[in-house]
Parts: C-alpha cells; sequence; structure tokens
C-alpha cells in the first residue's frame, strides 16, 4: 500500500479516535453508572495508540531514519507517549478520572498536528548536517518519552486538586517514609499526629466484610470517595481484628501522579545528559545555555522542587500538586515555547 | 547537635564551628532551601532565555530604554548592573549554583545518610500494637510464618526470621539512589569550574590546503597554558561539501593531519559535523565554512588565487566576492559573487550590470580576455577545544543517570508476627503505595487463601487486557 496514503488515513484517524474517546471519558465522568464507558474508552485509547505507531513506523520506512526530525513528526510521538504513559497510569490506579485530564490533551496535540500544521510541513524532510548521528535517536526519544510522562503526571496532579478542592489534605505517599502509616477513620487527616497516637476506637473493622467492600468502592467509584467507606465503619471493640485500611481516590491519583512524574524525571534526566554528551562530541560543549537547554533544566528544576517537597514535613498534599501543575506549563514551553524565539540549536525542521 | 565533643582544647576555631553546626547547617539542609533553590535558578534562568544575552551596550540602551522602562523598572541600567546581559555567568548566578553544591552536599551527610542507616537498622516487631500503626496490616486466623517466607521470596523480598517474629524488605537501593543523585550533582558542578579553570575554547577559519597553529582563543581558564597546543600543527588537506540532489547541503568534511615539530604527520583523519578529531585532549570540530578564494586563469596566465570577502547581507543568506582585474593596469575589472562551494558564481561588470553567470571549469569572454574558473577554495571553520573537567563530569553524568534510576524504586518492608494463635501481617513502602497496597493485599489473599476476592479489586486491568 502507498505509505503516504496510509499515514494520511491514519492521521486523521487518530484524531478522530481521541476526539471521541475525550468525549466517552468526560461523558463518562458525567454519568459513573454507565459501567461500560470506561472500558470504550480505554479501547479508544488503545486504538489511537496503535494507529500513531503505525503511523510512526510507517514515516520511518519511508524516510529511512528514526522519525523525529520535524514538528508534525514529534507531535505524534508525543501523543503516542502521551497515549502510552496514560495507559499504564490508567491500569495502576484504576481511576477512570485519568482519561478525563490526558485524552483531551492527546486530542490537542493530533489535532494540532493534522489539522493546523501546514500540510508541506507534514511531509517528512532530510535530515540536517548536525542531526545526522545515532546520538538523535537516544536524546531525542528519551526527552519524548520523558515530556510524555511529565505531562501526564502533572494533570494526574491537577486532577487530584480538582478532586481534593477546598480541602486541607496530608496524604501517605511521601517519599521520606512517613507513608505507610495508618490515620484515624477521616483519611485525609494529618499523618503526623497519628503515628505518635492511633485512635483505637476507629482503626479496628470487621475484616473480611470491609476489604471486599472497599476493593469494589474505593478502585471504581469516581468523584464522590473522598472518603472511604472503609473508615466509616466505626467499631467498637479493640479486641475486633485489623485489617488493611485502604488508599481512597486522593491518594491513589497523588501516588500515581508521583510514580508518573518519578518515571518521566529519569527520562528528562537521561535525555537531558544524552543531548550534553551529544554536543560534547558534535561541537565540544556539554552545555551552552541555549534556549532550548536551559527550558530543559529549568523543567528538571521545577520537578525536582516537586520531588522534594514531597518529602518536606508539612508539605505533603495540595502544595506539591501545585508545583506539579504549574509543571505542565513549563514542559510545554520548554517543548514548543522556546523555539517561538526561533534561535538556539534546536530550532531545526520547526516553524514559526 | 551537640557541643560536648570540643571539650578540652578549645582552639579560636571552636566558635565559628559551633556557628557552622548550630546555625548555618540547619539552614543549608533544610529541605525548603532546597526547594527555594530550585525554583530560584529556574526563575534567573527563566531571565537568561528571555533577555537577549551577551549582545553590545548600544543593543541594550535600544530595546531597554529608560523611558517608558520596561515593566517600570527594566532599563538598560539595570540589565547591565545586574548582569542580566550575561546571566549563566553573573556572579550571583555563580554563587547560587554553589550555594546549590554546598547544601546538596551538606544534606547527604545530615539527611541521607542517616536515613539509609536507619533503613537499614531495622528490627522485628514483637507487639501487636506495633502493627496497628500501620496502614496496611491485618490480623488473620490462618496462615503462618511459613506459608508467608515463600510468598515474599516469590515477591523478590529478603526475608529475616526469628523465632515467631519475621521482616522483609526490598528496593533498599531506593534509599541509596537519592544519595548517588547528589554525588552526581557535585561531582558535575566541580568538574565544570574545573574545567573553566584549565579548558581554553579556540575557532580557527582555516582555508583548504593550508597548515594552521591554534591561536584566535576565544575563552581561557587561568591555568589553561598547559593544554594549548605549541609543538604540534594541523594541516587541512582538503574541505570540501556535499550536496543533496536537491542542492541542500549534506555534510562537510575537513581531511585533517596533525603535524609535528619537523612537520611530519603524526595523525590523519576526515572530520565532518558530529565526528571531531582528537590529539593530545585537545579536539577539532567541524562547525563553520566559507570561501577563502577562488583560482582564475586570465588567456594564458598562470593559475592566479584572489582571496574573496564575505559581504554584509544583513543575515539574508551568506555570500563571498571578489574582483578580477582584466587589465595589467587593473584599470578594469569585473566583480565576482558566490554564494557557495558548488552553485553559481555570478559576474558584473563596472557598472553594477550582470555580465554572466559561471560554474567552477567555466570559461567566460570579458572585456576582450577568456576568464577560467578553475575553482572555488573553500576554508573549514574549526572549533577547537580542550575540558580536563570533561572525565569528572562524564563520571557525574553517569551517576546521576544512574541515581536517578535506582531513586525510582520503592523501599517496602513487610513485618509479621504470630503471638497468642494470631498472625499479624504488616507492612509499609516510602513511594510505590498503589502498588504495594496491590501486594500486600494479593498477599493477603494468598495467606487466607480465599476463593478471588480480588476479582472486583482491579476493573481497570481487566479493561485494560
Amino acid at each position: 500500500m502507498n505509505l503516504i496514503t496510509l499515514q494520511n488515513w491514519l492521521d486523521n484517524i487518530s484524531f478522530a479516535v481521541l476526539f471521541a474517546t475525550m468525549l466517552i471519558y468526560w461523558v463518562g465522568a458525567a454519568f459513573p453508572r454507565l459501567r461500560y464507558l470506561p472500558t470504550l474508552g480505554t479501547t479508544g485509547m488503545v486504538i489511537a495508540n496503535l494507529s500513531i505507531a503505525t503511523l510512526l513506523t510507517a514515516r520511518w520506512i519511508e524516510a529511512g531514519y528514526f522519525p523525529l526530525s520535524n514538528l508534525y513528526e514529534s507531535l505524534f510521538f508525543l501523543a503516542w507517549g502521551v497515549t502510552t504513559v496514560h495507559l499504564i497510569a490508567e491500569n495502576n490506579s484504576g481511576s477512570r478520572l485519568v482519561g478525563v485530564a490526558t485524552s483531551p490533551v492527546a486530542m490537542a496535540i493530533t489535532a494540532f498536528a493534522t489539522l493546523t500544521l501546514p500540510s508541506e510541513m507534514q511531509l517528512s524532510a532530510p535530515l540536517v548536517p548536525a542531526l545526522k548521528s545515532n546520538w538523535l535517536m537516544m536524546h531525542v526519544s528519551v526527552m519524548m518519552l520523558s515530556y510524555s510522562a511529565l505531562m501526564v503526571g502533572s494533570l494526574l496532579a491537577i486532577a487530584f486538586l480538582v478532586v481534593t478542592r477546598g480541602k486541607n489534605v496530608e496524604l501517605h505517599g511521601s517519599s521520606i517514609g512517613n507513608g505507610g502509616y495508618r490515620q484515624n477513620g477521616y483519611r485525609l487527616n494529618r499523618a503526623t499526629d497519628l503515628v505518635t497516637s492511633p485512635q483505637p476506637a476507629s482503626i479496628e473493622q470487621p475484616a473480611k466484610v470491609s476489604l471486599v467492600e472497599s476493593n469494589g468502592k474505593a478502585k471504581t467509584a469516581v468523584l464522590d470517595v473522598v472518603t472511604t467507606p472503609v473508615a466509616t465503619v466505626a467499631a467498637q471493640s479493640t479486641q475486633q481484628a485489623l485489617s488493611p485500611q485502604r488508599l481512597n481516590l486522593a491518594d491513589t491519583l497523588d501516588n500515581i501522579s508521583y510514580r508518573i512524574i518519578g518515571l518521566g524525571f529519569p527520562l528528562l534526566t537521561i535525555g537531558i545528559i544524552a543531548g550534553g554528551v551529544w554536543a560534547n562530541e558534535a561541537w565540544g560543549s556539554y552545555w551552552s545555555w541555549d534556549p532550548k537547554e536551559t527550558w530543559a533544566l529549568i523543567t528538571w528544576l521545577v520537578f525536582a522542587a516537586y520531588l522534594h517537597a514531597r518529602i518536606t514535613k508539612g508539605w505533603q498534599g495540595r502544595r506539591p500538586a501545585i508545583l506539579a501543575s504549574a509543571g505542565f506549563v513549563v514542559v510545554w514551553v520548554c517543548y514548543l515555547g522556546v523555539n517561538l524565539l526561533g534561535k538556539g540549536l534546536h530550532s531545526y525542521g520547526w516553524f514559526f | 547537635m551537640t557541643l560536648e565533643n570540643s571539650s578540652g582544647s578549645k582552639s579560636i576555631w571552636s566558635i565559628p564551628q559551633a556557628f557552622l553546626r548550630r546555625e548555618l547547617l540547619p539552614v543549608l539542609t533544610d529541605l525548603r532551601l532546597a526547594i527555594l533553590l530550585f525554583l530560584a535558578i529556574a526563575v534567573f534562568s527563566v531571565t537568561g532565555t528571555v533577555i537577549e544575552q551577551g549582545q553590545s551596550v548600544p543593543f541594550y540602551q535600544t530595546n531597554y530604554p529608560e523611558h517608558p522602562a520596561l515593566f517600570g523598572f527594566l532599563t538598560w541600567k539595570v540589565v547591565l548592573l545586574l548582569g542580566l546581559d550575561h546571566v549563566y555567568r553573573a556572579w550571583w548566578f555563580l554563587a547560587l549554583l554553589i550555594l546549590f553544591g554546598t547544601s546538596l552536599a551538606a544534606c547527604t551527610f545530615t539527611r541521607q545518610f542517616p536515613a539509609l542507616k536507619a533503613a537499614r537498622r531495622w528490627k522485628f516487631y514483637d507487639q501487636p500494637r506495633q502493627f496497628q500503626k500501620l496502614a496496611l496490616s491485618a490480623e488473620l486466623d490462618t496462615g503462618s510464618l511459613s506459608s508467608l517466607t515463600p510468598l515474599l521470596q516469590k515477591k523478590k523480598y529478603l526475608v529475616f526470621q526469628e523465632e515467631d517474629k519475621l521482616y522483609a524488605r526490598k528496593g533498599i537501593i531506593g534509599r541509596i539512589g537519592p544519595i548517588v543523585v547528589h554525588v552526581g550533582i557535585v561531582l558535575i558542578l566541580a568538574g565544570s569550574i574545573w574545567g573553566a579553570m584549565t579548558g581554553f575554547l579556540a575557532q580557527e577559519m582555516v582555508p583548504s590546503g593550508e597548515s594552521f597553529k591554534v591561536h584566535n582563543i576565544i575563552e581561557a581558564g587561568p591555568w589553561a597554558t598547559p593544554q594549548i597546543p605549541k609543538d604540534w600543527s594541523l594541516l587541512v588537506n582538503r574541505f570540501w561539501i556535499d550536496y543533496t540532489p536537491a542542492g541542500g547541503i549534506d555534510q562537510f568534511y575537513s581531511d585533517m593531519s596533525v603535524l609535528d615539530n619537523q612537520g611530519k604527520e603524526v595523525k590523519h583523519k576526515k572530520i565532518f559535523v558530529n565526528e571531531p578529531l582528537r590529539y593530545r585532549g585537545v579536539t577539532f570540530y567541524q562547525t563553520d565554512w566559507g570561501l577563502s578564494a577562488v583560482r582564475v586563469q586570465l588567456n594564458k596566465s598562470p593559475v592566479l588565487e584572489l582571496p574573496m570577502a564575505k559581504l554584509n547581507s544583513k543575515g539574508q543568506g551568506r555570500i563571498w566576492g571578489t574582483w578580477i582585474p582584466t587589465k595589467p593596469d587593473l584599470s578594469e575589472g569585473v566583480s565576482l559573487l558566490a554564494k557557495d562551494l558548488q552553485g553559481m558564481l555570478l559576474l558584473y561588470d563596472a557598472e553594477g550590470k550582470l555580465v554572466t553567470t559561471l560554474r567552477p571549469g567555466m570559461s567566460t569572454e570579458v572585456n576582450g580576455v577568456t576568464l577560467k574558473i578553475v575553482e572555488v577554495v573553500g576554508s573549514t571553520g574549526l572549533q577547537i577545544k580542550a575540558d580536563p573537567g570533561i572525565p569528572i563530569v562524564y563520571t557525574g553524568f553517569t551517576l546521576l543517570m544512574l541515581g536517578v534510576m535506582m531513586s525510582y524504586v520503592s523501599h517496602s518492608q513487610v513485618w509479621a508476627l504470630q503471638k497468642d494463635g494470631h498472625f499479624y501481617v504488616g507492612g509499609r513502602t516510602n513511594r510505590a503505595q498503589v502498588a504495594f497496597e496491590r501486594e500486600v493485599l494479593d498477599i493477603l489473599d494468598q495467606l487466607t487463601s480465599q476463593p478471588k476476592v480480588e476479582v472486583s479489586e482491579t476493573p481497570a486491568e481487566a479493561i485494560a487486557t
């Protein structure tokens, strides 16, 4: 089959599928009772992911080099990354809210690439001399994957902020080691108080029953489960058996956001270093404060601040999430905004 | 922070030391300072990408006038005074980076090592109430330590057992990772300082066929002298450009020889972009190109080489030109313009009218003489650099990459206790709360060997498969 025709089909299909997927996720969030909608949404994401992968493969075959040479290809690679990380995050969290946040972004990226970019910019172009290196694939693909992971992670942080809006929360999922301790009946209270003085009246409950119940509810219910069903079962006697205290929706969103950002951060580090080593091998300077480099460093610093805010006493909860949400904007400035300046080493094959 | 340690010999240093320990160290290792530093470095870096860097004073005078001042304060005087025209070399920016490195190093000793030590110095739980404070704990009627151990081992836990008590852990590498990250960053900062002190950067524009020594040094650290080549030189045997069929540039090549004192070749290499030449710690990168001369023949004259000069084209592409005399007394001649090594050459007469276009190898009649363009001689633009800090920086890069990957791992701990006919199991982890919860519930399920309670637990998994 003609590769060019195939590509034209595939980019339109991915856009259309992602648009439908977004609507499905949104309707699904509005009407949580429609049980088949999340399945449909995930299916849409999988289809979009596969068609973008096919699109990129077709271009790889056509051009003979890794398809990351211009804005069009890089946007589709980003969209592929976002859908992939979405599937990981959704699978790990079991929350249909993930798609509510990620699908519009994936849809917007493909819409921009398919509809807004002039068609001559959608063609694959020969590489300029500076990009003819095996480092291109290493550096650019890792950077793009890190952007996707950081974007999805920040989107989940935004979702977390929406879910916990108006509440002063403190959570389990910190990385200093004060996570994993039991709290009293209302799950989103200060963890530190309770480590020293656990309240036996509310932490005990009938074991098997609540385990099954909470399994069902905490994982599937959507917006209304900031308080867990487990915790509301107030047991009377300290003699009753101990049972696991489950994470609620806010906990889950926060932790998945943290883990996804935790995945994007090493990728970003490796990507920046790969770029530095490449630059040093190609023109003798691993760091030259080029705008793109500087913004990659800024992104790195913002997410490093996020990771450290999580382990700062009394800062768990919304404050790191606000930093992560700001990170979403910073990633976009780093990815596209810098090219608006139109100068520096990274302006190849771009527009404006 | 104890003071007893310096009981006997009180030197004059004890007071600043005590100050350092009691006042400075807690501030330096405060996580909020770290976050502040991250964000401060980020914000100042932004200014460097917004305000044009390294321009001339008139440039800032035009773009940042005093009336009206940008945002009411940002005049060219402010820009120059604060060093915002060279943010990344400003003393306060470098001071910020050094403070960052110091805070990082201090944090490693006061926080990370103790945290790692604490993680390694685990203890068994021997009281049921100790399980109450763990969120993920359970009291079971069935199951025993002997049935729990293989389950934990299957999940890659390191299991310790003593009588009726059990402790298991995995992912302690996740506690080592952050330390490695910090060491890596400190090494990168130190290596870049060392490189700035001992390295140099030079640029040379060398016509094809000529030899040169490194002279045009752009930057050099105070201890850079030993790095600058003195008893050897280089010869550019040939410089050429490969073009794509469409006329775009495919690649630049310079065929280079390293010559010793006697002019003998000691190394030979064809360099191109992404493929430099290295010799004795100095690296030669292909970064630029130009036209240096045109070789012409008038009637039956010998081949004359006329230098070409780059013309000011105000950023609209690059053009080189020269003037070719057509009379021996230089009273008449033509101008020759070229924009690359293989394309058209444009010939203009004294009135500025286009006479004809030529390619290298072609000849034409002008002012009654036959002018033959033999060839256009290119010159190669080389960036020359020595950076003795590179090995340190690369070591830092390696550690940083390893460290961030290690830091992804979650440190998980599980305790178990058999007491008074009850079996207590509990655990916690520091990063992957969701995954750990799933793991512990799975273990508890298998311990109680209920027929698949967990079916309803993960609808998304069912969806994804």
